[in-house]
């Protein structure tokens, strides 16, 4: 498994994965900064549950675009080059889909970490009144990393599937309309729950109110639905599964 | 004799049609097996077959006196070179960089890559893109990966398809020299007769997903020999004078088919029809087509 790869990075010289996931963390932490801008001491009273409610949401929408194309980055080379009938005497079936999905999945993991080490620096800089919780930590890379594992799950079926990488493409947009939707109907509203890309939403762990009168949001902790992440817990499993079997089936 | 492929009744079907149909294919070690067939006869999805890229419907195929299965497969496999169809590659890599990928699943040892460019004479091209080799280049890439690991047997599906006359003949001779120089065993498959005639010791034929002529290159000469054609007024008595001097005429819408003769057998041939009333009028010689050879073979099947 480790020689596979190990050539699976080989494979992804020039294909500028990397930057792809560096130019979606630059445009997530300008989105924040843009946010940030305007903050009052209130505001950063409680700046990191403010930043977790905001950065899930700016996930919900750019994660499902950038998973698409990551997908696509490390799929399409193998249809437009032909690869997969030499691979396939070279390396297990199943081992090629494993190592499709190690690498994507190291690309988020590093990619979620990444928002969340800029977030307490950024916490650091601007003197948030609260330290950091660690169970936020801990929920919120459950939140993206079940969910977006999901939907990278879906987007190298995708990927593999069709040869014009439009379509897979247009799937990772269209998830990010629906994720950034879902945020606007309530937990028990089946929206959330039968759309993946609305499974964001529904593993939040924070909320807020708002006084009108006094224009303050007052932020506080939500548990999330275990339900929820039951579900997309099941769905990962069962959809690797699935998934892997369908690609080993698969003819080349 | 001893196989380093070995199939038996070797079948396959998609959607309740049968495209390759209890294929026995036996392709001696150390030589060039030529895999003919019309395009759409079955010659990849055989290939394929063999290769475990395409599961079987039934029958078996051994390689290396092995029986493959999927827990076998890939352990197999490591002692073959394949390339399927049009070839594989990254075209954001060079070729260098593509054929250390191929060598890294292989283990083989590094040197490898520096002596398969050299093999395929493409050591001033490696460091170009894939995606900027013309399709030559790109086909000989292929052969250079398939080579990596000195597979004892090398498969090769249509490697000629595609390339222009000099690129045909430059992938031809590297072909032919492989089992002298490496000791390696070819299985190549070509829809064309003439290539297999430059390359091949055994052929096999595959028509309509059946295997019906598998023999060294020679015996399918004898199929593939010249006949000529007797235009006569009279063809009762051209048969009954074909039958005195023991030679087998066959009559066609043309005229009467016998096979090709020296040239003093034939010259007395045409003085005896001639005086003995034929009223012959026209001989022509009749190379068989390829085509010619399919439908002659499809017609012996069951003899062969």
């Amino acid at each position: 498994m480790l020689r596979e790869w190990k050539t699976e990075w080989m494979k992804l010289k020039r294909r500028k994965a990397g930057l792809l996931v560096l130019a979606f963390l630059g445009f997530t932490f300008l989105w924040i900064g843009w946010v940030v801008s305007d903050a009052d001491a209130l505001d950063l009273a409680d700046g990191y549950r403010w930043m977790f409610s905001n950065l899930s949401m700016i996930n919900t929408i750019l994660l499902p675009t950038m998973l698409a194309m990551l997908a696509s980055r490390l799929c399409d080379m193998e249809i437009k080059g032909n690869t997969l009938k030499l691979l396939c005497t070279l390396e297990k079936k199943g081992t090629l889909f494993d190592v499709k999905l190690l690498t994507g999945g190291s690309f988020l993991i590093l990619y979620v970490a990444a928002e969340l080490l800029l977030l307490l620096a950024g916490g650091r800089l601007l003197g948030f009144g609260r330290p950091m919780e660690a169970r936020h930590a801990a929920y919120f890379l459950l939140q993206n990393i079940s969910v977006s594992l999901v939907i990278y799950l879906l987007q190298v079926m995708l990927s593999f599937r069709f040869e014009n990488q439009i379509i897979p493409l247009a799937a990772g947009l269209f998830g990010s309309f629906i994720g950034l939707f879902s945020w606007f109907f309530p937990d028990t509203s089946l929206f959330r729950w039968i759309f993946v890309w609305g499974h964001y939403s529904l593993l939040h762990f924070t909320g807020y109110t708002w006084d009108e009168a006094t224009r303050v949001m007052t932020f506080y902790d939500v548990e999330p639905s275990r339900a929820a992440l039951g579900m997309v817990l099941a769905l990962l499993v069962f959809g690797y599964l699935i998934c892997r079997q369908l690609f080993v089936r698969k003819e080349v | 004799m001893k196989y380093i492929v070995e199939t038996k009744d070797l079948s396959k079907s998609y959607r309740g049609k049968q495209v390759v149909r209890d294929v026995d294919l036996k392709v001696p070690k150390g030589c060039v097996y030529g895999f003919m067939g019309p395009n759409g006869a079955g010659k990849s999805t055989t290939l394929k077959m063999l290769l475990g890229l395409v599961k079987a419907g039934s029958g078996e195929a051994a390689i290396a006196g092995k029986t493959m299965n999927q827990r076998n497969r890939l352990e197999i496999l490591r002692k073959t070179g394949s390339l399927i169809e049009s070839p594989s590659y990254y075209g954001h890599l060079t070729g260098r960089e593509n054929l250390e990928i191929v060598r890294t699943l292989k283990q083989a040892p590094e040197k490898e890559v520096d002596q398969v460019l050299k093999l395929v004479r493409m050591e001033r091209q490696q460091d170009k893109k894939a995606r900027e080799y013309s399709l030559g280049m790109k086909q000989r890439l292929g052969l250079a990966a398939a080579l990596i690991g000195r597979p004892e047997l090398l498969i090769l599906d249509e490697p000629t398809n595609g390339l222009d006359p000099s690129g045909i003949q430059e992938i031809r001779e590297l072909i032919c020299e492989l089992p002298k120089r490496l000791g390696m065993t070819v299985l190549v498959s070509s829809h064309l007769l003439s290539e297999m005639d430059q390359m091949a010791d055994y052929v096999g034929i595959i028509n309509h997903g059946q295997l019906i002529f598998q023999d060294r290159l020679e015996a399918l000469h004898e199929h593939s020999r010249s006949r000529l054609l007797l235009k006569v007024m009279n063809r009762t008595a051209a048969l009954k004078l074909l039958e005195m001097r023991q030679i087998e005429g066959r009559v066609a819408e043309e005229g009467i088919l016998i096979p090709e003769l020296s040239d003093d057998r034939a010259a007395a041939l045409v003085q005896a029809l001639a005086e003995g009333g034929a009223g012959l009028y026209r001989v022509e010689e009749r190379q068989k087509s390829l085509e010619d050879i399919f439908l002659s073979l499809t017609g012996r099947r069951a003899s062969l």
